[in-house]
């Protein structure tokens, strides 16, 4: 008996179908989405890749652990480090590529796009940016990284105490960051024995710091602590230098990037991280420092760390929530969060509090010989 | 003494300004072209610089790449991206927007090139030594303001005795004549193009020396480049480089009376003084209709 027959014509509608039979296949394969807004190009571009690297280890840990029944895909959208691109980013993150959990970084933008995921009940998890008032924007906003408060708390009894700095003066980009930093040494500086002799704001584009530094050295300062970031931060520790400040430079996690360490002129300075110790014992740390390292060839800093807890912990949450039965958004994930607050992270075990702030121990820096070194 | 140190600083950054606002002008007063992607050669000439210093090459071997690279870009985008535009009538807008996108995508590359940091290199004479009770200068400002000087000079005399220069000035005024009289108003441009891209050049060298460069270094050079050919007159050089000196000066003495974060708007309020006051800038030919 002769089977079934299948024409050129049946053949081609076959075809055709084919493209809208293979998403309802591939249905229960979807990948989860999560979203980052990092500044991939502009002067700030340096931290977007940093920021990158760390969550790619991170999907590559869940990936590899089969964490979770469905794979997850990083969608990026270049922030340009300003309010506006990232808006639109997250609107598209949130609209289009239906994103419940979105990486974010710098406190303007933070700040900019928080209302839009809090609306949309969308996680945001930010692993960079340290503007004080990131704290309890909303339920759905998350910190990773130990806000300004914390490292200007740490800084001003180092320089104080350990180096006899008591005169500081303060260059800061004119933003929510700078502002926050300047609030926070006007209200530590005085109960610790110090006094903040002078602060010069800066704008977001400034190129030219050679006049400011000569407003700077009129202070007659014992140290100098600098509020901005990306490529102005070196900007401005070159202008320190070369224009004739050789006392104490210092300031906050955003001085842990490969530029400024390698930055002749950067010698010396002093930053507050997180502690974050490669060499101990901790299995995840060390796992995260191998990985790293054999994919991008280079250790891991403090900003892949960040970013690495921020994306990992979407795989501890999700797998929660999966285990559970429940779907996978930003409630159910925000429920799990606050049933659990406790999780083995890199660099060990990380606490949250009720607003989503991870509580963490600090620790100063010093760049000495092309190296972070931790010295408090 | 913060007066003469502000005043120092103000001659080194006057001079940047002023050479990079003199080839954008000698573009534009030339070939009528909104030459947006000035930024990016001069972006292009700082970082061939940076890679010949790192390299190892003497410093006037990386001088002469970076010229050469400058050169090489703005003759690129007369031939292949100007040209082809106004060969079928392309708007205004439409030449911005190409350099604009050429500018971005530049900035890309160079950005996967040499990674998306801050770079500088690290050279003594950078580094200022105090020579009266608090005010601190480099070997780089007498560099700087040497280099402007000579350029301008050796401008100068190009444009008023040299005939290719006779001609660029000529293709400013009168292109129609000056295909009358049977020069080729399609070299004479690319040669527009060609010196006015070199002379981004030691603007760039001098950055990549004392403040360091990033990928996206070009667009603030545009702004200040065309807000001193506003403020210099349209099409005049003399008027864009003294206009790019007045405000670099303008921008660090503004600190001795305002607050840091004015010192840039400082170059802006000049140019809206201008725009209301003295809209043909301080060479500018007054037009009347």
């Amino acid at each position: 008996m002769p089977g079934p027959k299948i024409g050129r014509r049946g053949a081609l509608a076959a075809g055709l179908a084919l493209p809208f039979i293979r998403p309802a296949i591939a249905q229960t394969a979807e990948p989860y989405v999560m979203g980052s807004l990092f500044p991939m190009s502009g002067p700030s571009a340096e931290f977007g890749e940093a920021f990158t690297r760390g969550a790619q280890v991170a999907l590559q840990h869940i990936a590899a652990d089969n964490l979770l029944r469905r794979p997850v895909r990083l969608q990026s959208e270049d922030s340009q480090a300003l309010p506006q691109p990232s808006v639109v980013g997250m609107n598209k993150l949130i609209s289009v590529d239906r994103a419940h959990w979105v990486l974010v970084s710098w406190t303007a933008t933070s700040k900019a796009v928080a209302p839009i995921g809090d609306r949309a009940k969308t996680i945001m998890v930010n692993g960079g940016a340290v503007g004080p008032d990131l704290a309890g924007l909303s339920p759905y906003f998350w910190n990773v990284i130990a806000l300004a408060h914390l490292e200007v708390q740490v800084m001003v009894p180092f320089l104080v105490r350990q180096r006899n700095a008591r005169r500081v003066a303060l260059i800061y980009v004119d933003d929510p960051l700078g502002d926050g930093i300047l609030g926070q040494l006007r209200g530590t500086l005085p109960r610790h024995g110090g006094e903040l002799v002078g602060s010069f704001s800066v704008p977001r584009a400034a190129q030219q710091f050679g006049p400011v530094v000569a407003r700077v050295r009129q202070t007659r300062p014992d140290a100098v602590y600098v509020a901005s970031f990306g490529a102005q931060n070196a900007q401005i520790v070159k202008a320190l230098r070369d224009n004739g400040v050789t006392q104490t430079i210092c300031s906050y996690s955003a001085f842990g990037i490969d530029s400024l360490r390698t930055m002749p002129e950067a010698e010396g300075a002093l930053f507050t991280s997180q502690k974050l110790d490669l060499t101990g014992a901790h299995a995840l740390t060390s796992r995260f420092a191998t990985d790293f390292r054999a994919r991008f060839g280079q250790p891991p800093l403090v900003y892949h760390a960040n970013y690495y807890n921020a994306a990992y912990l979407f795989g501890l949450l999700a797998k929660q929530v999966e285990t559970a039965g429940g779907t996978v958004n930003g409630d159910s994930l925000r429920a799990a969060m606050l049933a659990t607050r406790k999780f083995d992270l890199v660099g060990g075990e990380g606490e949250f509090d009720e607003q989503g702030n991870m509580l963490t121990q600090m620790q100063v820096n010093e760049i000495r010989g092309q190296q972070f070194v931790a010295i408090g | 003494m913060l007066f003469l140190q502000l005043l120092l600083n103000g001659l080194q950054v006057g001079a940047i300004y002023a050479l990079t606002a003199a080839g954008f002008a000698l573009i534009f007063g030339a070939t009528k072209i909104f030459h947006v992607a000035h930024g990016t050669a001069f972006t292009i000439a700082g970082y061939v610089f940076l890679f010949a210093w790192r390299a190892g090459w003497p410093g006037w071997a990386g001088a002469a790449a970076a010229v050469l690279a400058a050169m090489a870009f703005g003759v690129a985008m007369e031939r292949y991206v100007y040209r082809p535009i106004q060969r079928h009538e392309g708007s205004f807008f439409t030449v911005f927007v190409a350099a604009f996108g050429v500018g971005i995508v530049v900035q890309n590359v160079i950005g996967m090139i040499a990674g998306r940091g801050f770079a500088t290199v690290d050279t003594p004479l950078s580094f200022s030594a105090e020579i009266l009770p608090d005010v601190f200068v480099a070997p780089m400002l007498w560099i700087s303001l040497a280099t402007a000087a000579v350029l301008f000079i050796a401008l100068t005399v190009f444009l008023t005795r040299h005939p290719a220069g006779v001609g660029l000035r000529a293709l400013s005024q009168n292109p129609d004549l000056v295909r009358t009289y049977g020069l080729s108003s399609n070299g004479l441009s690319v040669l527009a193009f060609a010196i006015g891209s070199a002379l981004a050049a030691p603007a760039a060298i001098v950055t990549v020396m004392t403040t360091g460069l990033n990928e996206a270094i070009g667009h603030q050079v545009m702004l200040i480049s065309i807000a001193a050919t506003i403020v210099g007159g349209i099409g005049s050089l003399r008027g864009a480089a003294l206009a790019g000196m007045m405000l670099g000066i303008a921008e660090s003495l503004a600190l001795q009376f305002v607050d840091t974060q004015w010192a840039e708007a400082v170059s802006f309020l000049v140019l809206f003084g201008f725009i209301i006051f003295r809209p043909s800038g301080i060479f500018g030919v007054v037009q009347t209709r």
